[in-house]
């Protein structure tokens, strides 16, 4: 047993710190201040691509290694991500590069998809993001009961429906769009398939106005009978499936797309961290500037935020270190995603407390994290949907 | 690099002392309790496999273990009868002020004859929690309580050093809140005279932060069998239909404590890991025992509440976790000194 991180990864850590604190910040602080994520041609975009980001980590022809892709699995990620999401959680979805739906895409994808969709993204000549559209209106958690249909016509697909929330979608090369084929399968007739941007039938993209992450545009689109070639369903195993009566292939498309959640619950949950450490720091900052540091009620919540950010903080370590130990994590991965989140949301609304009538001003860093938290236990689960999942591993929650 | 994993001793260790907590206490918890003592037979299994020399060093016929087995032994034994693990642990957290201070002669002084003599127990009390005065090294004062119907050595540990006391002490039995197997009584000391003594705050840190730690552990313990047991029960007892669990008001009461224990044990393991590498571990066995009483605070009534009625009643251990774990949150100086500890890192 051992929880401490390699000399190695603390040296990553560091590089991420220096870009964190140079650009990432005040990017983020950019776009919050504006109201609206940072344009496509911001220069911070180009910065990032020379920095090494915005790269695959699929090793196709050609390919240069994707900054902080050199292994290391699901820990390594979920660390770095900490690190940059104590800079701006916002920042790390805005980012270029593939993004949310590369986990799946490599898993799932053939050969010919991979070089199509993620070849772009080897060496990207400009900016490039890709996209991952899974929510629905009226449909958040509730995945099984997607409403965005599929239907064959012939060498095509005709998609309809319609998205929200989605992660950069109207900036994106392709979105990866999560539909059902066979409504009467239930989730087993859930398959992905890439749409282009410029395809005919997509549109509609409307970037929302959020309460806090205001760096990366959450956006609902619509799909109007979106014609896209066969070839563009996402692997395989769905073709072939969609051919065949269903049983244990047809599922899978709904199995890949709940495996990628899984998997990244441990990265979300380190965001949360990211964010109230953030907030610790800054109240520790604050709390010593104005001699409050002394007094026991401003000390012991400060112990309080330092105590729980580490039981959550090796908490998610160890649903990731699970993950790439090949081992289940179903339960600590919504265990450290519902506990990470709720406890940044108590330490950034305990911390705008520590800063009294300052917080309300809505210019210290504390204000912004205590509206950027807020998604962190919604998104990908909310923390009662984490609940109900641990719920039925540990006591046999009917479904 | 990061890994979760125990080692195949320590798994060894882990197993061992799960069978034995599980087979050989279990079955007597009860009468162990109402006993006020740990029978014989029981003691000297403990003891033939090592348990009650476990951080003993092996030069002195011990194991030489250090914190982390420590603390995984304590919430096998926790889980099932944490006064029966004080009981048959005999030096107790003792160990850690002997050791802190007074190093491998201090050990072969004291500790030694404690465990090679069945039935005797070393207590450590905190002078925070009690009424001293020392003249002419001799030491007068009283205890309110201690978790031990034997005190054959008293080590008082203050901020600064620590008392060695064999002599002059007297026990008044008590009834006890809970910890009821290990004993109960309230400690006098008459003119005791100070057989060794020693001044140093940095061991006094040291030593107090083993000892809450080893509180904390055996918390860790209560709760994880306050929590296991209600969460059965849930998932066996019916009403209106099905099993109690599948309320889902019940259900996310039975994951946010399956979650709470998670983090005590979390908190626990890191500030054992930080113990035995050499770090200064006292802020994080501070914040662990902090995490473990405010776990037990929500953990001990609601292990109760699940199993309604049959919760307050005898017939089932939760009760008996409930009073457990709040006499243990009071034990080596409490929540709110521990609090202090854990947040030195603001100074």
């Amino acid at each position: 047993m051992d929880f401490e991180i390699d000399k190695e990864l603390r040296r990553e850590i560091e590089e991420t710190r220096e870009w964190g604190e140079r650009e990432v910040r005040p990017a983020g602080l950019e776009a919050d201040r504006n109201g609206a994520p940072l344009p496509i041609d911001h220069p911070y975009f180009r910065r990032y691509l020379e920095h090494g980001g915005g790269r695959t980590r699929w090793h196709g022809p050609g390919a240069e290694p994707a900054r902080g892709s050199s292994g290391g699995g699901v820990l390594k990620s979920v660390i770095i991500g900490e690190e940059i999401s104590y800079w701006d959680r916002g920042m790390t979805i805005a980012n270029p590069g593939v993004g949310l739906p590369e986990g799946i895409v490599l898993a799932s994808a053939t050969e010919e998809q991979k070089e199509r969709f993620l070849g772009p993204f080897l060496k990207p000549d400009r900016p490039r993001w890709a996209s991952f559209a899974l929510t629905e209106p009226g449909g958040g958690s509730d995945t099984a009961n997607f409403k965005t249909r599929a239907r064959r016509d012939g060498k095509h697909w005709i998609l309809t429906g319609a998205k929200c929330f989605i992660g950069n979608a109207s900036r994106a090369d392709w979105i990866l769009v999560q539909a059902n084929a066979d409504p009467e399968k239930g989730r087993s007739g859930q398959r992905a398939f890439f749409v282009e941007q410029g395809t005919p039938g997509l549109g509609g993209f409307k970037i929302e106005k959020k309460m806090g992450l205001k760096a990366y545009e959450s956006t609902s689109f619509t799909l109007e009978e979106c014609r896209i070639p066969e070839n563009n369903l996402l692997g395989e195993a769905g073709r072939s499936a969609e051919k065949s009566d269903g049983g244990e292939k047809s599922s899978k498309g709904y199995k890949s797309t709940m495996s990628t959640l899984n998997a990244s619950r441990p990265g979300v949950a380190a965001s949360a961290i990211g964010i109230a450490r953030a907030a610790l720091d800054e109240s520790i900052a604050f709390a010593r500037a104005n001699d409050l540091v002394k007094q026991v009620r401003v000390r012991d919540r400060l112990e309080l935020f330092q105590r729980k950010l580490r039981a959550a903080w090796l908490m998610v370590l160890k649903s990731a270190w699970l993950a790439d130990q090949g081992k289940p994590n179903i339960v600590e991965a919504s265990m450290g995603k519902v506990y990470a989140a709720e406890i940044a949301q108590d330490i950034a609304t305990l911390a705008m407390e520590l800063l009294g009538v300052v917080g309300a001003r809505g210019d210290h860093l504390i204000e912004k994290l205590y509206r950027d938290v807020k998604a962190l236990n919604i998104v990908e689960g909310t923390g009662q949907i984490q609940r109900v999942i641990m719920g039925r591993q540990l006591v046999g929650l009917p479904r | 690099m990061i890994d979760f994993s125990l080692n195949e001793d320590l798994e060894l260790i882990v197993d061992t002392i799960r069978s034995f907590s599980n087979e050989r206490v279990l079955p007597k918890i009860r009468t162990f309790e109402s006993d006020r003592r740990v029978d014989g037979e029981v003691s000297r299994e403990f003891a033939m496999a090592g348990f009650d020399r476990l951080e003993l060093p092996e030069s002195l016929g011990g194991s030489g273990l250090g914190m982390l087995a420590r603390v995984l032994v304590n919430e096998e034994m926790g889980a099932v009868d944490p006064g029966a693990a004080l009981a048959l642990d005999r030096l107790g957290p003792a160990f850690y002020a002997l050791e802190a201070f007074g190093g491998l002669n201090a050990l072969a002084q004291f500790a030694r004859p404690i465990v090679e003599t069945e039935g005797k127990r070393a207590v450590l009390v905190l002078e925070s929690d009690s009424t001293f005065d020392v003249e002419h090294g001799r030491v007068s004062g009283a205890v309110p309580w201690i978790p031990s119907g034997r005190a054959d050595l008293v080590v008082i540990l203050s901020d600064t050093g620590a008392r060695v006391v064999e002599h002059g002490s007297s026990l008044q039995p008590l009834r006890g809140s809970g910890l009821r197997a290990a004993g109960s009584a309230s400690l006098r000391l008459e003119h005791a005279p100070v057989i060794a003594q020693w001044q140093d705050p940095r061991k006094a840190a040291q030593a107090l932060a083993k000892a809450r730690l080893y509180a904390a552990s055996l918390l860790l313990g209560v709760l994880r069998g306050a929590s296991e047991f209600s969460r059965n029960y849930a998932m066996n007892r019916e009403a209106f239909g099905r099993p109690i669990a599948h309320h889902q008001g019940l259900a996310f009461l039975i994951v946010d404590m399956y979650t709470a224990v998670e983090s005590v044990r979390l908190l626990v393991h890191d500030a054992a890991l930080k113990i035995d590498s050499g770090e200064d571990g006292t802020q994080h066995a501070a914040a662990a025992f902090v995490e473990a009483v405010e776990a037990s605070r929500f953990i001990g009534p609601n292990g109760v509440q699940i199993l309604g009625g049959h919760g307050f009643m005898q017939d089932y251990p939760v009760e008996k976790a409930m009073r457990e774990s709040r006499a243990l949150g009071l034990w080596m100086g409490g929540i709110d000194r521990a609090r202090d500890d854990a947040g030195k890192f603001l100074e």
